[in-house]
């Protein structure tokens, strides 16, 4: 299956051992992208399987490094990643347990290399082309890494003190330690990137404008971001009113930036906050922090289905943090300028949104009232495109619309992350960063310069044992209470051990692994079928083919006068290899099918 | 197989406490020919558990809380699996996977899985170290390790712990309540009824800390070689020793295994007055379950033995063709009676 070429000489990737193969076949690329279902879901393609092998292997400075391959910030995504990847994880699934921690090992490859770690990059030369790159964000800082590395020079124009953005000005410190977050930049961006900050771009005094990028650089990438907070729609006599102006009323994201950038910041007795994100849960353990004695995170849905990690809830718990469901804020009530609680409505579930977000629907008659001193509104935030000086398309969500080529509707402006997406979550922005400047760098050299290819490794015997089935997940340690409460900035996960991590690294079903039987050799004792622990080997009569040509839906059977062949479901496989380990004849063969990028 | 089997839908109950017992028998007087399966995680037939506290008079038999000897569920026909743990339901497919891998269709199912102790997240790193009350198991653990006129430090102080707290003074063990917020739950006492709830217990002969005046707990540890077996540490250095310590924070429903069944959970499972889920089939009642109120506007538990066994009831009732509403079995108000004794109707059972 798939086109086999041998190692190209001078390709981007490591070079190929002689068993191996690259194919850039669609049905190979098409079965990574279906049995592979953490690398898919995460918006940076990082190699997961790989790198947790390279864990259990003790391998920790190279498991960092195909982390970095992916994405250049293992460190702080090991971290505060959403965890897409763990949605999907096939150990998640119904009736395999718990999915496997893959955020925690990401961490564990950045915590446990050794202190002298030797970084691989892969340079090209140099282009000679100039890009400006707006915003230091995550995507921006992405962004600049990968067109270094394509030979581009790079200037970054940031209007805070620090790069980071987000990352530094609105995740606090208790969650990201700045050192960590300090290195990565640094090493993200040590490659000849120039970061200018305390630059802001616009048209008023004392600002760079835009058009003087335009002309000194072949090319601009707008990564703002999203950095203004949407305001709170409430009703009545509320429903116009400013609210920022009174006392005890905050916008989530500013309340974080300004605390952040040296402010200090204060709140009431009794804080309530309003918004399902990190965000909100972020300001509400901030309030905990500042000495609030009671802190309320108010949601319009339930606690299911808001899109924040399980272990994050879970921590704001214990730090005292509760969460109250069902309920929408419809107004305020003050005493002459200071906030003295909310009205809400009561919400019923409504269906689902296109976003995948459950609908709340407010129930007629329902209002309620809840003291509180402090309310810190955090139900997300919106793009600015005032400092462009110049109109952008924009889509229906007020966000830059940008093409297939990442441009926007000026020549050779471009945009990523949030601030084409509108708020998402950093490894969005990272992996948007990533194919943003991969379509810049095709569109100053006038060609694409790399190409995705399937590397196919034969592996002699299977790599993981039916016992690291029934190992659970392994819990993050934590910081004791007082120590967190102690500066507020103490880190929360204290991260995996190597025991820990070793133990959790071995549950990894390394679905990279592709288990085939060779019809012609196999004598159908059914051997394989009766060790499965699982339906995953099959008897059919045929497979549906995808768009792709990639293997679809198995067409079984149960009558032997119509079987055609005898197959392995990999996506029922947890790959535990007790089929091969049960062939009498040898007729099942294991290979790696990794993703990775060749020069073209 | 006959018609009348071909007919036969199978009822699927999840929980063998009150709630799911008593829908077993409706189901069973309203659908004689139906399939009734009750799936719970105990080891034991439905027994009482508000009869718990009988472990500390030396009731330790566990046949004297069963509520139905075996043959009752042989003469109803309603097939108890015990030791099943249910590990997710699709509600598309109507099938419920349990946690060896067994996938069991029905045509209707109730959730009746009821709630376990809930213990603050701050407090769950010492969950080991703390003696439960939720099940005869967990009942006799803490009676064998209270010696006689032992000392039990009781946390959170709710209704189900207070009852036990009236046993254990009654039995001459010593009592020591840590209260905070979830003193008194499920009732809501007013912050001007509260002083006289507390002198009440105090009269009982409970002795009284307030958690917060302490500062909170800091941790709970293993007591020292020839003193008391657990010591509670407060953030003001304040400690307490005692034989056991018992959480009562109140209860938290048993929905885990009902996350992405497409049943809507906000807490606990979200019903209309006839305890219809909002998934068609699915019913819910007991304490695993939030009934919308049409008279408050919100949805809210009913918790108490009363409750719990109409809830069940009504539920079988509608699964099998009515579409009855809830209506509360019990009133929640708690008070103090004319000899200073704390009355609660949480503390009432047949």
């Amino acid at each position: 299956m798939g086109e086999i070429k041998p190692p190209p000489e001078a390709t981007g990737a490591p070079a190929a051992q002689p068993s191996e193969y690259l194919s850039d076949d669609p049905r190979d690329i098409g079965w990574v992208k279906q049995n592979v279902p953490c690398q898919t879901a995460c918006p940076a393609g990082t190699n997961v399987p790989v790198y947790i092998r390279e864990i259990i292997e003790r391998q920790f400075g190279r498991s960092y490094e195909t982390n970095r391959e992916a994405n250049v910030l293992p460190g702080v995504l090991g971290r505060i990643c959403s965890r897409p990847c763990e949605a999907q994880c096939r150990h998640g699934w119904p009736g395999n347990g718990e999915p496997v921690a893959i955020c925690h090992l990401k961490r564990v490859a950045s915590d446990l290399k050794d202190a002298g770690h030797r970084i691989t990059e892969r340079l090209y030369s140099p282009t000679g082309k100039r890009v400006a790159i707006v915003g230091a964000g995550p995507a921006g800082v992405a962004a600049a890494h990968d067109l270094s590395l394509l030979g581009h020079d790079v200037v970054i124009f940031e209007r805070e003190e620090r790069a980071g953005g987000m990352l530094r000005y609105g995740i606090p410190e208790f969650r990201l330690p700045r050192s960590t977050l300090d290195i990565e930049l640094h090493n993200a961006l040590r490659l000849g990137v120039q970061v200018r900050t305390g630059v802001e771009i616009g048209n008023q005094d004392g600002q760079m404008p835009m058009s003087r990028l335009q002309q000194e650089f072949d090319a601009v990438l707008l990564a703002t971001g999203c950095m203004a907070a949407s305001p709170l729609p409430l009703l009545g006599e509320w429903e116009k009113r400013e609210l920022r102006s009174m006392e005890g009323v905050e916008y989530g994201l500013d309340f974080l930036m300004e605390m952040h950038r040296g402010m200090e910041k204060t709140v009431g007795k009794r804080v309530a906050v309003v918004g399902a994100g990190f965000t909100a849960l972020d300001c509400a353990r901030v309030a905990a922090r500042l000495g609030a004695q009671e802190v309320t995170i108010h949601i319009r849905t339930a606690e299911e289905y808001i899109p924040v990690t399980p272990e994050e809830i879970f921590e704001a718990k214990r730090e005292g943090v509760r969460i109250k469901g069902l309920r929408t804020p419809v107004g305020l009530t003050a005493e002459g300028n200071r906030l003295t609680g909310i009205d809400f409505v009561q919400n019923r579930l409504g269906g689902w949104r296109n976003n995948g977000r459950r609908q709340a629907i407010p129930i007629e008659g329902s209002e309620f009232h809840e003291p509180c001193d402090t309310i810190i509104i955090a139900i997300g935030q919106q793009t600015a495109n005032d400092y462009l000086g110049t109109k952008l398309e924009l889509d229906r969500w007020g966000n830059v619309r940008i093409g297939v080529d990442g441009m926007t509707s000026h020549k050779g402006m471009f945009a990523a992350g949030d601030y084409v997406s509108g708020a998402s979550t950093v490894v969005q922005a990272v992996g948007h960063g990533r194919q943003v400047a991969k379509r810049i760098d095709a569109w100053l050299m006038g060609r694409e310069r790399r190409k995705q290819v399937v590397r196919i490794v034969p592996v002699e015997k299977p790599l993981r044992e039916r016992a690291f089935d029934f190992i659970v997940r392994q819990h993050m340690p934590t910081a004791h209470m007082d120590e967190r409460m102690r500066d507020g900035k103490h880190e929360v996960e204290l991260g995996l051990d190597e025991k820990l991590a070793f133990e959790e690294a071995k549950r990894c079903y390394l679905c990279n692994l592709r288990y085939q039987i060779d019809v012609d050799r196999c004598i159908f004792c059914r051997a394989c079928i009766e060790v499965a622990p699982r339906n995953c080997i099959k008897l059919v009569s045929g497979v549906e083919i995808g768009e792709d040509g990639a293997y679809g839906k198995l067409l079984e059977t149960k009558e032997w006068n119509q079987v055609g062949a005898i197959w392995i479901d990999n996506n029922e496989c947890i790959r535990c290899g007790q089929c091969y380990t049960a062939c009498p004849v040898q007729c099942i063969s294991i290979s790696r099918c990794e993703l990775t990028e060749v020069e073209i | 197989m006959g018609d009348t089997a071909k007919k036969a839908r199978h009822h699927i109950i999840v929980g063998s406490g009150v709630a799911g017992s008593q829908a077993a028998e409706t189901l069973r007087e309203c659908e004689p020919d139906a399939r009734i399966t009750i799936l719970t995680l105990s080891s034991l037939l439905f027994y009482n558990r508000y009869d718990l506290p009988k472990v500390f008079r030396g009731h330790r038999d566990w046949r004297e809380y069963l509520v139905y000897p075996a043959a009752y569920y042989r003469d109803w026909k309603i097939n108890v699996r015990r030791c099943s743990r249910v590990a997710g339901v699709d509600a598309r497919r109507r099938v419920i996977a349990l946690d060896h891998k067994e996938e069991i269709r029905f045509d209707t199912l109730l959730v009746a899985s009821g709630g376990r102790g809930y213990i603050p997240e701050d407090l769950t790193d010492f969950r080991p170290l703390m003696h439960g009350f939720s099940s005869y198991t967990e009942a006799m653990s803490a009676a064998n390790e209270v010696p006689k006129k032992g000392h039990v430090i009781m946390l959170g102080g709710d209704m189900i712990g207070l009852d036990l707290a009236r046993t254990l003074i009654d039995t001459r063990h010593r009592v020591t309540l840590v209260a905070g917020p979830n003193t008194f739950w499920p009732h809501e006492v007013d912050d001007d009824e509260r002083p006289a709830l507390i002198a009440a217990l105090e009269k009982m002969g409970i002795e009284v800390l307030e958690g917060a005046d302490a500062g909170g707990i800091v941790s709970i540890e293993e007591g020292a070689r020839g003193l008391s077996a657990r010591r509670v540490v407060f953030r003001d250095g304040t400690e307490l020793y005692g034989d056991v310590v018992m959480p009562f924070f109140g209860l938290s429903p048993s929905v885990e295994f009902m996350l992405g069944s497409g049943v809507d959970i906000e807490r606990g499972l979200l019903v209309d007055p006839a305890l219809r889920t909002t998934t068609e089939g699915i019913y819910a009642a007991g304490d695993v379950c939030q009934i919308w109120s049409d008279a408050e506007r919100r949805y809210r538990f009913y918790y108490g033995w009363k409750n719990v066994r109409a809830m069940g009831d009504l539920a079988a009732r509608n699964i099998t063709g009515s579409s009855d509403p809830w209506v509360p079995a019990q009133d929640e108000k708690l008070h103090i009676s004319g000899d200073g004794k704390i009355q609660s109707p949480f503390w009432e059972y047949a």
